[in-house]
């Protein structure tokens, strides 16, 4: 079943150019390193404040995560800086799709007074927590009743299995190819070797490499996954008022949509199989920015697997959908392409599997112009958050 | 997590009757009360009309391979002993847009495709280091 009655966008009020990204950090990206989820954000936080020259005691607004471990709250935050004032706090931020929609939520607080200066912080510690099999991506699939019944006792799981699924019917419905999910690896995996701190700067990938390396899950190979890693970022917002006092350029938050599937976390009942709720949040938020795809300079999308970064391309309107395969062969991806450069910093493949919240970092840096694998003149940038059950696009711009 | 994970809990009530079904040898599935649509996974609101009420039916056990993929790597050590295996989507005869997961056996790899015509087969499930077996419907090519 194809058509769009398997999901829908969210109704969002207009916030465009009303607030901006005034500060980002990125937490040290790692494979096991010891450290603690409020280490890691408080790391983040204090890099996002000095890069955005403000201090701890002019956050008055905090966005974070209820789940995936202990994320920095209004107590972390307070117990890691020594602080003690009033916050706003707000449990729609994080990583993920909260990653791209965190701007919509602190765009209404700082328009209505609640807050100034809003922080969005996440951090996993996935790869240490690894030995324990405890709190990692699997984990919470696994405690799903109807998974745990339906579907992990027939070995369909965990996500990887999921996502191989899709790319099966994907290359059934529109010819997709194993050389096409490679070119996807391989542009994240330059990146990577461009980009100081990302976990996988030293490791060369070719497309040739790709296809001799051995299959996971057909017609994934364990390039076609994302890293298990420990790391996080976090950035800063205000009003664009506020914004032109600080000392970094402008980069403005032109438009956010919010697609959902009904389907919820069931992948299997999905009713457009091979697609994503890009397809409802991408439209809406062009509409707000008032660009098209065309307009888009970098793109940065949440890829767990390489046939999601293929799905969201297709369902944003970058290609048609089906197109996405040949779309993203050979150097569509990369940063020099003068095409559409994704992901420039390597992704959740090869930078750091912190869960999308160094996509937003990397855009705002690329928007910049201060990025490692820098896009000549990029002054529109989209990232495109996915948890399966949602998805969202922030578009940001160069003011 | 309960004791046989990953084997099905057969007592956890909105599956229970899926695997009671198998163990006398029928597909069991619920269908809405209120327009008749078949409802999955069950005791999760109809798609159609949005009912929350069903009742469990046969159906034929005729289904088509809408997806699949090889597990080799054993992403838990429960899956050790089985890699590699073949787990995937059966879209059903009757509406293919409820598709169960299952395995997919006594197919060669290189004969797997989607679309392709498929027959229930019940057949005990085990896992390596976990008491018990339960019966589950799984899937083998259809022999015509
Ligand atoms: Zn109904």
């Amino acid at each position: 079943m194809t058509g769009t009655d398997w999901g829908f966008a969210s109704d969002l009020d207009d916030v465009s150019g009303q607030i901006a990204i005034v500060g980002v950090g990125d937490a040290d990206h790692s494979k096991a390193s010891g450290r603690t989820t409020y280490e890691i954000a408080g790391q983040a936080a204090e890099r996002a404040l000095a890069d955005a020259g403000l201090t701890a005691r002019d956050v008055d607004g905090l966005m974070y995560v209820p789940f995936s471990g202990d994320q920095m709250d209004a107590k972390a935050f307070h117990a890691h800086f020594g602080t003690s004032h009033d916050l706003w706090t707000s449990d729609r931020g994080g990583g993920m799709v909260w990653a791209g929609s965190a701007p919509y939520d602190a765009a209404l607080a700082i328009r209505s007074g609640k807050a100034k200066y809003v922080l969005n912080t996440f951090s996993v510690a996935w790869a240490t927590q690894r030995p324990q099999m405890v709190g990692g991506p699997g984990h919470v699939h696994a405690e799903d009743l109807y998974k745990q019944n339906l579907e992990v006792p027939f070995g369909w799981f965990p996500q990887p299995v999921y996502f191989a699924n899709m790319a099966t019917r994907h290359m059934h419905e529109y010819g997709t190819t194993s050389e096409q999910l490679g070119a996807i690896a391989v542009a994240c995996r330059r990146h990577a070797n461009l980009t100081p701190g990302a976990v996988m700067k030293d490791k060369l990938l070719t497309l040739e490499q790709y296809l001799a390396s051995p299959l996971v899950a057909d017609p994934f190979r364990k390039e076609d996954c994302c890293l298990i890693s420990d790391g996080g970022a976090a950035y800063v917002m205000t009003s664009l008022e506020r914004a032109r006092d600080l000392k970094q350029p402008i980069i403005a938050v032109l438009g956010v949509g919010v697609g959902n599937a009904k389907s919820g976390v069931y992948w299997s009942q999905q009713g457009d199989f091979t697609a994503t709720p890009q397809q409802f949040a991408a439209p809406r938020s062009f509409a707000m920015a008032g660009v098209k795809p065309d307009d888009v300079d970098v793109l940065a999308c949440y890829d767990p697997f390489t046939i999601v970064s293929l799905m969201q391309i297709e369902d944003m309107g970058f290609c048609a959908k089906g197109d996405g395969g040949k779309f993203v062969s050979g150097d569509t991806l990369h940063f020099d392409s003068g095409k559409l450069p994704y992901n420039t910093h390597g992704g959740m493949l090869s930078h750091a599997y912190v869960l999308g919240i160094a996509h937003v970092t990397e855009i705002v840096r690329q928007l910049r112009g201060e990025a490692a694998a820098q896009v000549n003149n990029a002054a529109i940038g989209v990232y495109g958050g996915y948890t399966g059950p949602q998805a969202s696009t922030l578009v940001l711009g160069r003011r | 997590m309960h004791a046989a994970f990953p084997l099905p809990d057969v007592d956890w009530p909105p599956t229970r009757e899926l695997f009671a079904g198998a163990a006398r040898g029928e597909l069991r599935v619920t269908r809405c009360n209120l327009c008749a649509t078949l409802v999955w996974y069950p005791s999760t609101p109809c798609r159609t009309c949005g009912a929350e009420r069903q009742e469990w039916v046969t159906v034929s056990g005729r289904g088509t391979l809408f997806s699949w993929s090889v597990v080799r790597f054993p992403w838990i050590p429960q899956f050790k002993s089985i890699v590699p295996f073949v787990t995937g989507l059966v879209a059903l005869e009757e509406d293919p847009r409820v598709r169960l997961v299952s395995r997919i056996v006594d197919c060669p790899i290189d004969d797997l495709r989607c679309d392709m015509p498929l027959e229930v087969d019940f057949r005990p499930l085990r896992f390596d280091g976990v008491d018990g077996e339960v019966v589950v419907p799984l899937f083998r090519p259809e022999r015509r």
